[in-house]
C-alpha cells in the first residue's frame, strides 16, 4: 500500500523530482527534456486523479493523511491531507500543468531552465492545495509564487508592456521597463502580501497558544475578537492580492500581459486561485469573528472586482490584456462566492476556480498560438483569421462562451451556483452587479472574436496564419473537453467540493448553519 | 577551581593567537615565492580550531571572575571562527595576487582581529572591554587600508579614503564609548558588570548607560552612526568589506547585548525607548538609502545597515528568545553577507569598483556565481527556503512575543522595499546581456568559500532545527 499510503506527496513531488532531473542534466536539450517535463507533469495529473478516485465520499473529511515533523520546536510538521475542494483542485492543477507542458513544446530560449522553475512552482501549488499545516501552506505558497519573476523576467516578451499610474515614475527613474516592469511590480505587489500574510500567520500562532501550525489547533482557537478584525484584513489584502482582489490586481494584467504562454497559464489558471483559496481557507475558516465582520466589505469589493475587470477588457485593445483583466472580473466571481457564506455561494466559488482555471488555460494557450503566428496582439489590427486558422477560431469562440457563462458549459454553472449564493445571501443587492458583468462579459468576449476572428480577412499582413499542429491541438482539445465535460456532467467534481463545504460552512456560521443547497 | 589563573575559557583564543604567531614565523621562514601558503595555513587553522570548538570544554570563570565562558561566548566565537576561516579561504588568492610581499602581516592582523572579538563576548568586566574592542578595532583599520601603496587609478584608489574614515570613526567611537563606561564605573564603584548591573540608578548611570550605547552604536553602523560604513565598504579590499560586514557586527552586538541585556535587562524601560528610537530609524534610513545605490559594495553597505535594524529588533526585545533569535539570524548573517561579498570578489577582482554594471549577464560569463548571488540575495531580502527567511521569522515572532506588533509590521514592510534594491541586482545578472561574453575565471579555495556559504544558506534554509537548538540552549546559558 506504498503508492496510496504516500499518494499524496508522490503527486506532489512529482513535478519537483522532474526539475530536479532537468538540473541534473545539463546535456538535456529541447524535446527530449520538454518529454522529461511532460512525464513529470503527467505522473503529477495521475496522482490526482489517483486521488480522485480513491477519496471516499461517504466518509468525507481529511483522507490520505500523511505527517511528518519539520520543525517540532515550533509545532511546524508537514502535515498532508485532501478534503473535497482538494480533490477538486487538484485535479484542476493536474490539467493546467499537463497542458502548459504541451503549450511550451514551441519554446526555444533556454527551455530548460524555463521548464525547471515551471515544474517548481506546480508542485508549491499542489502543495498547498493539501496543506493541513498553516505554515507548510505558506512555504508552498511561497515556491507556487517565486519562480514567477524570473518566469517573466527573463522568458516574457519585451515591448506591450510598460508602466502606467502614479508610481510610472518610480520605474522610469529605475529603468525598470517591459517585462522586467511587469516582473518586478508583480513580485513586490505578492510579497508585500506574503509580508501581511505572515504577520497574520505568526498572531495567530501565539493567539493560539504558540504550540502548533496544525490547521487542527488554529481552526478550533479562541481567538480575540480584536485580533480577529485585524487579522482576517492583512489575510484579505495578503491572499487576496494573489487572488486579483481590487484594487491590489493591477500586477495580473501587466504579468499576463508579459508573461510567455505556459506561465500565463498557470498564473491565471491556478495561481490567482491560491489565492482565493487562501483568503476562505485560512482567513475565513480560521477567523470566524473577523469573517462576520468584513464579509460585507469582501462581497462588495468582489462585485466592483467583476465590474471593473470586465469594463476594463472592454477598454483594452490588446488581446492578453483582454484575456487577463477578465481573468480580474471572474476571480471577482470567487471572492463574490466566498462571500456569500452560503452553501451554494461557497460551492460556486470552488467550482468557478476550477471552471475558470480551465477556461483561462484555454484562452491563453489559444492567445499563445495567435501571437506566436501573428507576432501582434494588437486587436484592432486583426481579422478573419478564422479563415487560416478555423479550429483556433471555433476553440476561441469556446471559451468565450463558457466565460460569458453560457449554459452547457462550465462557466454557467459556477457562475449559476455563486449567484444563487448571493441571492441567498444578506445582500441579495449583490447579484445585481454580478449579472450585469457578466453580460459586459458577453459584449466583450463576443466582440474580441468577432474583431480578431471574422469578417474580412485575413487583415493585411496576416496572409500567411496557419492552424494549431501537434502538440499544440493536445493542450488545446484537452482543455475544451474538460469545459464540455465538467458543463454538462458538474457532479465529477462537484459532490466532492459539496461535501467539504457541508463541513466547513460550520465552522464559520457557528453551529446554527443556515443557507438551502439547491445543487446537487 | 582558581579562577585567578584559570586558562580554561580561553583555550580557542589563545590557539588563534598561537596561529598568529605561527603566521609570523613562517612568513620569515618561507620563500617570497611561496607566502600563498600562509592564507591557506590561517584557513585550515582556522577551520581546525572551529571543529575542536566542538570538543574543547572552554566553560568556567577566569580571572576571578572578569572572564567567562560558557554555550553563549562559544556560540560567538564559532561564529567569529567561521567566518575567519571563510575569508582566509575565499581571500587568498586576492591576498596573494595584489600584495604578494605583505602576505604574511594581512593575515596576522586578521588573525589579532580574531583573537580581540573572541575575547569580547567573555568579558565581564570594562576595562577588557576596552581591551578586546581595540584589539579588534585597530588591525581592521589597517586591513582596510592594505592596498594603499598601490597604482592610484587601480582598484585600491579608495583604500586610503576608506581606512581613514573607519580609523576617524572607530577612534571617535572608542572614545564616546570609553567616557560611558567610565561613568558607568563613577556611577556604580565597579569595572564587573554584576557590580555595574547591581549600583544604585543615578541620572549619571544612566548618562553612562546611553554614552555607551551611542558609542557600540558606531561599531554596528547603526543609524545615525552609520556614515563612515557606504564610504569604507566601497574603497576596502571585498574580502576585508566581507569580514568587516559580518564578525565586528556580531561582535558588537555581542558587547550591546551584554551592556544592555545582561547589565541593564531588568531596567530596560528606560533604554527601550532609545532603542526601539535607533531600530526604527536604521531600518528605514538604511533600506531607503540602499534603493539608489549604483554600486554592488555601496549597497550591500546600506542593505548591512538595515540587517543590523532586525538585529537590533531581537535585542530590543530584551528577552532569551530575543537572544536565541539573534544569534541564529548572526549565524545565518555570516554565511550570507560573507557569501555575497566573495561573489562579488569573484566578478569585480581586479576592477576599480563594484558597479552594477559589471554584473549584467552573469549567468551567461559564469551560471555558478550567477546562482549563488541569487541565493544570497534571496536569503538577504528573507524569502522562504533559505536561511534569511528563518531569521526574519524568527525576529517577528520573538518582537510579537515581546508586544512590539508595530515592529513587526514596519519590519515585514520594509523588507518589501529591501526585496527592491535585492531584485535590481537579481535583475541585471539574469535579465541583462553581458557586456562581454569571457568567462570569469574563479580560484578553487575562493569556490569552496562560496560553495560553503551555499551549502549553509541554503542548508540552514532546510533545516534550521540544529542551529534554532543550538542559538535557544546558548541563549538560556546567556545572564545564567
Amino acid at each position: 500500500m506504498f503508492w496510496h499510503a504516500h499518494l499524496l506527496s508522490l503527486t506532489v513531488a512529482a513535478p519537483f523530482v522532474a526539475a530536479l532531473v532537468l538540473l541534473a542534466a545539463p546535456d538535456l536539450k529541447g524535446a527530449a527534456a520538454k518529454t522529461v517535463a511532460l512525464v513529470g507533469a503527467a505522473a503529477s495529473f495521475a496522482g490526482a486523479i489517483a486521488v480522485w478516485a480513491s477519496y471516499d465520499l461517504s466518509q468525507g473529511g481529511l483522507q490520505l493523511v500523511e505527517q511528518y515533523a519539520l520543525v517540532p520546536a515550533y509545532g511546524i510538521s508537514l502535515h498532508l491531507a485532501v478534503d473535497g475542494w482538494g480533490v477538486a483542485l487538484l485535479l484542476l492543477t493536474g490539467v493546467i500543468i499537463t497542458t502548459g507542458v504541451l503549450a511550451t513544446w514551441t519554446l526555444e530560449v533556454r527551455e530548460r531552465e524555463f521548464l525547471v522553475l515551471l515544474l517548481v512552482l506546480v508542485s508549491g501549488v499542489y502543495g498547498v492545495f493539501v496543506s493541513q499545516d498553516l505554515f507548510v501552506f505558506f512555504l508552498f505558497y511561497e515556491i507556487a509564487v517565486l519562480p514567477m519573476y524570473l518566469l517573466i523576467g527573463i522568458w516574457g516578451s519585451e515591448g506591450e508592456v510598460e508602466a502606467k499610474g502614479p508610481f510610472a515614475f518610480v520605474w522610469r527613474r529605475f529603468k525598470v521597463g517591459g517585462r522586467e516592469y511587469a516582473a518586478m511590480k508583480l513580485t513586490l505587489m505578492l510579497l508585500a502580501g506574503s509580508a501581511a500574510i505572515l504577520v497574520a500567520i505568526v498572531a495567530m500562532f501565539f493567539a493560539a497558544g504558540g504550540t502548533s501550525f496544525g490547521f487542527d489547533t488554529l481552526q478550533g482557537a479562541a481567538y480575540p475578537r480584536s485580533m480577529q478584525l485585524w487579522a482576517f484584513v492583512l489575510l484579505w489584502f495578503g491572499f487576496g492580492s494573489l487572488g486579483g482582489v481590487f484594487p491590489f490586481h493591477t500586477w495580473s494584467p501587466d504579468g499576463h500581459a508579459a508573461a510567455p504562454t505556459a506561465v500565463s497559464m498557470l498564473h491565471a489558471g491556478v495561481l490567482m486561485k491560491l489565492g482565493a483559496f487562501g483568503v476562505i481557507r485560512v482567513g475565513m475558516m480560521m477567523l470566524p469573528d473577523g469573517a462576520a465582520y468584513w464579509v460585507p466589505y469582501v462581497g462588495a469589493v468582489a462585485v466592483l472586482n467583476i465590474v471593473w475587470g470586465a469594463m476594463s477588457a472592454l477598454a483594452q485593445k490588446d488581446l492578453k490584456y483582454i484575456i487577463a483583466y477578465s481573468s480580474v472580473s471572474h476571480m471577482g466571481v470567487v471572492m463574490l462566492g466566498a462571500a456569500t457564506l452560503t452553501q451554494d455561494g461557497w460551492n460556486g466559488a470552488i467550482y468557478q476556480m476550477v471552471a475558470h482555471g480551465m477556461m483561462t488555460g484555454l484562452f491563453f494557450a489559444l492567445v499563445g498560438l495567435v501571437y506566436h503566428r501573428a507576432h501582434s496582439r494588437w486587436v484592432p489590427g486583426m481579422g478573419g483569421f478564422a479563415k487560416r486558422m478555423p479550429g483556433v477560431a471555433t476553440f476561441f469562440v469556446l471559451a468565450g462562451l463558457s466565460s460569458l457563462g453560457l449554459p452547457g458549459l462550465a462557466g454557467f454553472v459556477a457562475e449559476f451556483l455563486v449567484f444563487l449564493g448571493a441571492w441567498q445571501s444578506d445582500h441579495a443587492w449583490w447579484a445585481v452587479p454580478g449579472i450585469i458583468g457578466a453580460f459586459v462579459t458577453a459584449v466583450y468576449v463576443l466582440r474580441v472574436g468577432r474583431d480578431v476572428f471574422f469578417g474580412e480577412g485575413p487583415a493585411e499582413g496576416f496572409e500567411e496564419l496557419s492552424d494549431a499542429k501537434g502538440t499544440e491541438w493536445a493542450a488545446i482539445v484537452a482543455l475544451a473537453a474538460c469545459l464540455v465535460l465538467l458543463g454538462v456532467y458538474p457532479n465529477l467534481v462537484l459532490e466532492f467540493i459539496h461535501q467539504a463545504t457541508t463541513e466547513y460552512l460550520p465552522l464559520v456560521l457557528g453551529s446554527g448553519a443556515t443557507g438551502v443547497a439547491v445543487l446537487p | 577551581m582558581n579562577t585567578l589563573v584559570n586558562f580554561q575559557p580561553l583555550m580557542l583564543d589563545l590557539m588563534v593567537l598561537f596561529v598568529g604567531l605561527l603566521v609570523l614565523v613562517m612568513d620569515v621562514l618561507m620563500p617570497p615565492g611561496r607566502k600563498r601558503g600562509l592564507g591557506q595555513l590561517t584557513a585550515v587553522a582556522l577551520a581546525g580550531i572551529f571543529a575542536l570548538s566542538f570538543v574543547v570544554d572552554v566553560s568556567g570563570v577566569a580571572f576571578s571572575g572578569a572572564y567567562e565562558g560558557g554555550a553563549w561566548a562559544l556560540f560567538f566565537k564559532r561564529l567569529f571562527l567561521g567566518a575567519g576561516a571563510l575569508v582566509a579561504l575565499g581571500g587568498t588568492d586576492h591576498v596573494d595576487r595584489r600584495y604578494p610581499g605583505r602576505q604574511g602581516e594581512f593575515w596576522l592582523l586578521l588573525l589579532f582581529t580574531l583573537v580581540g572579538m573572541m575575547l569580547l563576548p567573555g568579558a565581564r568586566t570594562l576595562v577588557l572591554f576596552v581591551v578586546a574592542f581595540e584589539l579588534m578595532g585597530m588591525p581592521l583599520t589597517m586591513l582596510a587600508a592594505w592596498p594603499k601603496t598601490e597604482d592610484p587609478t587601480g582598484p585600491g584608489r579608495r583604500a586610503p579614503e576608506a581606512a581613514l574614515k573607519m580609523y576617524l570613526v572607530s577612534a571617535a567611537s572608542t572614545a564616546i564609548t570609553a567616557m560611558g563606561l567610565s561613568l558607568l564605573f563613577g556611577a556604580a564603584g565597579g569595572l564587573r558588570l554584576d557590580v555595574i548591573a547591581a549600583a544604585p540608578q543615578t541620572p549619571l548611570l544612566w548618562l553612562g548607560l546611553f554614552t555607551t550605547l551611542g558609542g557600540l552604536s558606531y561599531k554596528i553602523g547603526a543609524v545615525p552612526f552609520h556614515q563612515w560604513v557606504p564610504d569604507t565598504y566601497e574603497g576596502a579590499p571585498t574580502p576585508v568589506v566581507g569580514y568587516l560586514s559580518v564578525a565586528p557586527k556580531a561582535a558588537g552586538l555581542a558587547a550591546i547585548s551584554l551592556i544592555l541585556v545582561e547589565t541593564f535587562g531588568a531596567a530596560s524601560a528606560r533604554w527601550l525607548p532609545v532603542v526601539l528610537f535607533i531600530t526604527v530609524i536604521t531600518l528605514v534610513v538604511g533600506n531607503a538609502l540602499a534603493v539608489p545605490q549604483r554600486d554592488a559594495k555601496r549597497l550591500l553597505a546600506y542593505s548591512g545597515i538595515a540587517q543590523m535594524g532586525y538585529l537590533l529588533i531581537a535585542v530590543a526585545a530584551n528577552n532569551e528568545s530575543g537572544q536565541a533569535v539573534m544569534l541564529f539570524y548572526l549565524a545565518g548573517y555570516v554565511v550570507t553577507n560573507l557569501g555575497a561579498f566573495l561573489v562579488i570578489e569573484a566578478v569585480c577582482a581586479d576592477a576599480p569598483d563594484a558597479d552594477l554594471s559589471r554584473f549584467h549577464g552573469l549567468y551567461k560569463r559564469a551560471p555558478g556565481l550567477a546562482f549563488a548571488l541569487l541565493i544570497f540575495l534571496l536569503s538577504l531580502a528573507g524569502i522562504p527556503f533559505v536561511v534569511g527567511f528563518w531569521a526574519k521569522l524568527y525576529v517577528f515572532m520573538a518582537a510579537y512575543e515581546a508586544g512590539l506588533v508595530w515592529l513587526v509590521a514596519l519590519g515585514a514592510g520594509l523588507s518589501i522595499l529591501a526585496l527592491f534594491y535585492y531584485l535590481r541586482i537579481a535583475k541585471v545578472v539574469y535579465m541583462r546581456a553581458p557586456a562581454e561574453d569571457t568567462p570569469i575565471a574563479v580560484g578553487g579555495g575562493m569556490r569552496l568559500a562560496i560553495a560553503l556559504c551555499l551549502a549553509g544558506v541554503v542548508g540552514f534554509g532546510a533545516w534550521p532545527g540544529p542551529i534554532v537548538d543550538a542559538a535557544r540552549a546558548a541563549a538560556a546559558a546567556f545572564g545564567g
